[in-house]
């Protein structure tokens, strides 16, 4: 199942609150190294330790700016997670239109 | 039967690296709602869709008392879970654990929470796994099956429009 483990690569990676931080930080557009280590208060260190378990998931890219490395989030790549996210809510809400249109029936019998 | 719902969808959101939150927002007192959420004359009602039927549906709701729905597909798949009530509280609050049969070893505990404010009943429905990882594998499975159900379901719909055409 290449597509349950490409979306496990994904939730693992965003299972870490700077690592979801990270990604935020990236959302607008891409920025240096640097720029993550001020924003988060994070060690240059942690900081690339990070970005690396994002790379691998595929998740942030990378370019080389001069001497600077420029890191960006690969929206295309977050899709399994919004694709998750949809088809349990449609799930949930398939079930809860029908309990709300029972909830009316009932309603409805009741004021009769 | 389409009925214009005041209160629209249902939102998902992951509060927490192991849970996973459902809202949603019901014109009934907090009550009924309660009454429907946990009796099995009313849960059979609408539980499932056409695609699915409830073979099981058994709620013993006391304290300590177990819980267990078992759906068919129409293909005979079949999708069971169950557990057993932790606290109850008439009609806000319910906490029970949850295990989906298809991953046994991975429990969690479900927790219910209504809220009445003018008539209309807010439901809370957060599911708290053991981790993150437990998490993602069960909820994804799950998603899994209703996507699968889906392509069934929208199958239903295609031969409800086409009846549609010949009457």
């Amino acid at each position: 199942m290449a597509r349950a483990a490409a979306a496990s690569d994904v939730f693992n990676a965003i299972s870490e609150t700077h690592r979801r931080e990270i990604l935020d930080a990236l959302m607008p557009g891409e920025r240096p190294v640097g720029e993550l280590v001020d924003a988060l208060r994070l060690t240059q260190a942690q900081v690339s330790k990070h970005l690396r378990v994002l790379s691998d998931a595929g998740l942030v890219k990378c370019r080389a700016d001069g001497r600077r490395r420029l890191y960006r989030v690969d929206h295309e790549r977050l899709r399994p997670l919004h694709d998750w996210m949809e088809k349990y809510e449609r799930h949930w809400n398939a079930r809860l239109d029908r309990l709300d249109d029972y909830l009316g029936d009932l309603q409805r019998k009741d004021a009769e | 039967m389409t009925l214009t719902r005041r209160h629209g969808s249902a939102t998902v959101a992951l509060p927490s690296e192991r849970e996973v939150l459902v809202t949603r927002k019901f014109d009934a007192p907090a009550e009924l709602l309660f009454d429907v959420l946990t009796k099995p004359e009313h849960v059979r009602v609408w539980f499932t869709d056409g695609d699915q039927d409830l073979e099981v549906c058994d709620i013993d709701l006391r304290v300590g008392g177990d819980y267990r729905y078992v759906g068919v597909f129409a293909d005979g798949t079949r999708c069971a879970f169950h557990g057993t009530f932790i606290e109850i509280e008439r009609p806000t609050r319910t906490v029970e654990t949850w295990v989906f049969e298809g991953r046994p070893d991975d429990e969690a505990v479900e927790t219910v929470e209504l809220h009445e404010q003018g008539g209309v009943t807010t439901m809370r429905n957060v599911l708290a796994f053991k981790d993150q990882a437990t998490r993602d594998a069960t909820l994804w499975a799950a998603a899994d099956g209703v996507h699968a159900a889906d392509g069934i379901q929208g199958s239903y719909d295609n031969l409800e429009d086409y009846l549609a055409t010949l009457t």
